[in-house]
């Protein structure tokens, strides 16, 4: 077994005006390599919070986080935006595809930002997901399913590690949250570690591991 | 897809809000350029000007309106006149090369055509040394020289004769005609001076005398020299290069003037770019935390929003100087009846170098502009942009 994320002491403080709010609070553990897990909790539990540390957009306020066994404290924006780029993808409830750009050009977005051609595995992913034959329209022409398959092809494209879905299914209806669950299953068989916040406990109990956080806490 | 098109296709979003942004740097750029191709055209016109005329020092009758210059120049009917001894005064001068005496007058036909008969003799040759003429000057009495233009409405052939237009009964064989000068030139009748003395009635009288200098650098003591002649009283002397410069001053000052207030509007469209780029960051902070997600760098939205400011500049600068070198033509009668003193070239005269030199500076604009709105977006935290709503 390969541990690729090792999370130590996470702490995140957040100050609204005089008021400090601890929206993580000394959270540890150890992901390994092909694990499927779902971060669950009430709503403004830290699990967003979380979310973003493990993907590099955030710093914790203390603790460490340790990605394939390098830390990641003090990294540069550019350090971690390469992390980005290299380690993670990121799914979001929005999907945050950007409209004025075809299915594919938002697929294939990371890639223009990390300078590599994507043409063969952009084909490849849209297969994956069941969307070629919507290869050239724009996000207003999908559904929400679809926006949604699209951006977990987007976050694949540079070949990451780790897939970090926030809500992918919050704003589905459950037909097609099934499809996207189905969809992970299969991405999670190929070797994909997949981390999903989620409040639909389908989703949750179909995963091999749940984190529950409780006022920014890990429960036992 | 590249970040050019990219940036292009997010210009693109708000096409209202893009167009007005860029008809601001539009007008600005259009004023500027047409500002600057005038300034070239009306040089050039000046140079070319004193070039044809060939004199550097104009002798006109005292009395005569300020702009004896250009009567001289465009031809017209003059009102005072110069008597023919001083023509010797003039040339005995210390410093004078050449004294060609003219007389000049013209006549309006029922439609108002006009038409220019100029005595001269062949001291001419000396000063309107670009002249080029097929066959003679006009040296016999009955003798008459054609400007090229004046040959081509005459449908004129050499050694024929023609009634000359506005003198009743009198005829003019052609023995020369002149090679097209692009000047007024063009337009003239020439005859012998003692023809054109005795037709027009004024005997022993002159209207202008064109002079050369040995050395063009001592104008100030021969104008000091002819003005203290004996017949110096009764002369104007107009130096010519000088009435040029101070022709030119009186624009330049003018010019200096519109090229602040075309800069002026150029700062002013350039913020106006700033702001509505900053704007559209303001609506795509969340797309643009999306892209911090997925991988894009500071630098990456950096130069995306740069770019978008620059392709407003940059097509806004295109349309202006399009626009400008349409409406050259209007601008350029406009021009001609605002201006002292207009050359008979063209005004306003739009050189590549002077389109490119727009576009760079719209270009440089567009970098300046950007540079406030990338900044911004460049900073926005990723997390920040993603949860805002
Ligand atoms: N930028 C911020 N400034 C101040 N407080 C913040 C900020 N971001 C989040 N918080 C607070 O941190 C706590 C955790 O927020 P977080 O978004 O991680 O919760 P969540 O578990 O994702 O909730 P939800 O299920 O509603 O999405 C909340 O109390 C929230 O109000
Ligand atoms: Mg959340």
């Amino acid at each position: 077994m390969q541990t690729l994320v090792s999370a130590q002491e996470l702490t995140k403080v957040y100050n609204r005006g005089v008021e400090e709010v601890r929206a993580l609070d000394g959270v540890t553990f150890d992901l390994q390599k092909g694990d499927f897990v779902a971060i669950t909790g009430a709503s403004g539990a830290g699990k967003t919070t979380l979310l973003h540390l493990l993907g590099c957009m955030d710093i914790p306020t203390s603790g460490e986080l340790l990605m394939n066994g390098q830390s990641t404290r003090g990294l540069s924006d550019s350090a971690l935006t390469r992390m980005r780029r290299e380690q993670v993808g990121f799914v979001f409830q929005h999907f945050g595809l950007l409209p004025t750009l075809t299915v594919m050009e938002n697929m294939t977005l990371p890639a223009l930002f990390s300078k590599r051609d994507a043409k063969e595995s952009a084909k490849e992913l849209l297969e994956k997901v069941g969307m070629t034959h919507r290869r050239n329209h724009r996000p207003n022409q999908l559904s929400g399913g679809e926006m949604q398959r699209v951006a977990i092809a987007r976050a694949l494209i540079n070949c990451p590690q780790i897939l970090l879905a926030d809500e992918p299914t919050g704003n589905l209806d459950s037909v097609n949250g099934e499809a996207i669950l189905q969809l992970f299953h299969q991405l999670n068989r190929d070797g994909l570690t997949i981390i999903v916040v989620t409040h639909n406990p389908t989703l949750a109990n179909a995963t091999q591991r749940q984190l529950v956080l409780r006022d920014g806490r890990l429960v036992p | 897809m590249t970040f050019t098109k990219f940036a292009f296709q997010n210009m693109l979003r708000r096409k209202l809000r893009t167009f007005v942004t860029m008809a601001g740097v539009a007008v600005a750029v259009a004023a500027l350029f047409s500002l600057l191709a005038f300034q070239r055209g009306y040089q050039n016109g000046m140079r070319d000007e004193l070039d044809r005329l060939g004199a550097h020092v104009l002798v006109v009758p005292k009395g005569c309106p300020y702009d004896a210059a250009s009567m001289a120049l465009h031809g017209a009917s003059w009102p005072c006149y110069l008597k023919m001894g001083y023509l010797e005064q003039v040339r005995k001068t210390q410093g004078v090369s050449v004294a060609a005496p003219v007389f000049m007058n013209a006549l309006y036909g029922a439609n108002g055509e006009q038409t220019v008969y100029l005595g001269i003799n062949d001291d001419i040759r000396a000063v309107k040394r670009a002249w080029k003429i097929e066959g003679a000057l006009p040296a016999q009495t009955g003798d008459i020289m054609l400007g090229a233009t004046a040959a081509k409405n005459l449908h004129a052939q050499r050694g024929r004769e023609y009634s000359l237009p506005g003198l009743e009964g009198v005829k003019g064989r052609v023995c020369g005609v002149l090679a097209p000068t692009q000047g007024a030139d063009d337009n003239f009748f020439y005859m012998p001076l003692a023809d054109a003395q005795r037709l027009f009635k004024r005997q022993g009288q002159l209207t202008h005398i064109l002079v050369r200098l040995q050395d063009p650098n001592s104008m100030d003591d021969v104008v000091g020299a002819l003005r203290g002649c004996e017949a110096g009283m009764e002369m104007n002397i107009v130096p010519l290069t000088h009435l040029f410069r101070t022709i030119q001053g009186m624009v330049n000052s003018t010019r200096l003037l519109l090229g602040c207030i075309a800069l002026v509007a150029l700062l002013v469209a350039g913020a106006g770019v700033s702001n509505t780029v900053l704007m559209a960051v303001t609506e795509r902070t969340r797309e643009i935390g999306v892209m911090r997600a997925t991988g894009a760098s500071m630098s990456d939205i950096f130069r995306l929003i740069w770019l978008e400011t620059a392709l407003i500049c940059v097509i806004g600068g295109v349309i202006g100087v399009v626009v400008a070198l349409a409406g050259a033509q209007s601008l350029e009668g406009w021009l001609r009846n605002q201006l002292p003193f207009s050359p008979t070239g063209a005004l306003i005269h739009p050189e590549l170098s002077v389109m490119f030199a727009c576009l760079v500076g719209a270009a440089a604009l567009g970098s300046v502009a950007g540079l406030l709105p990338a900044w911004r977006a460049s900073r926005l935290s990723p997390i920040e942009a993603i949860r805002a709503t």
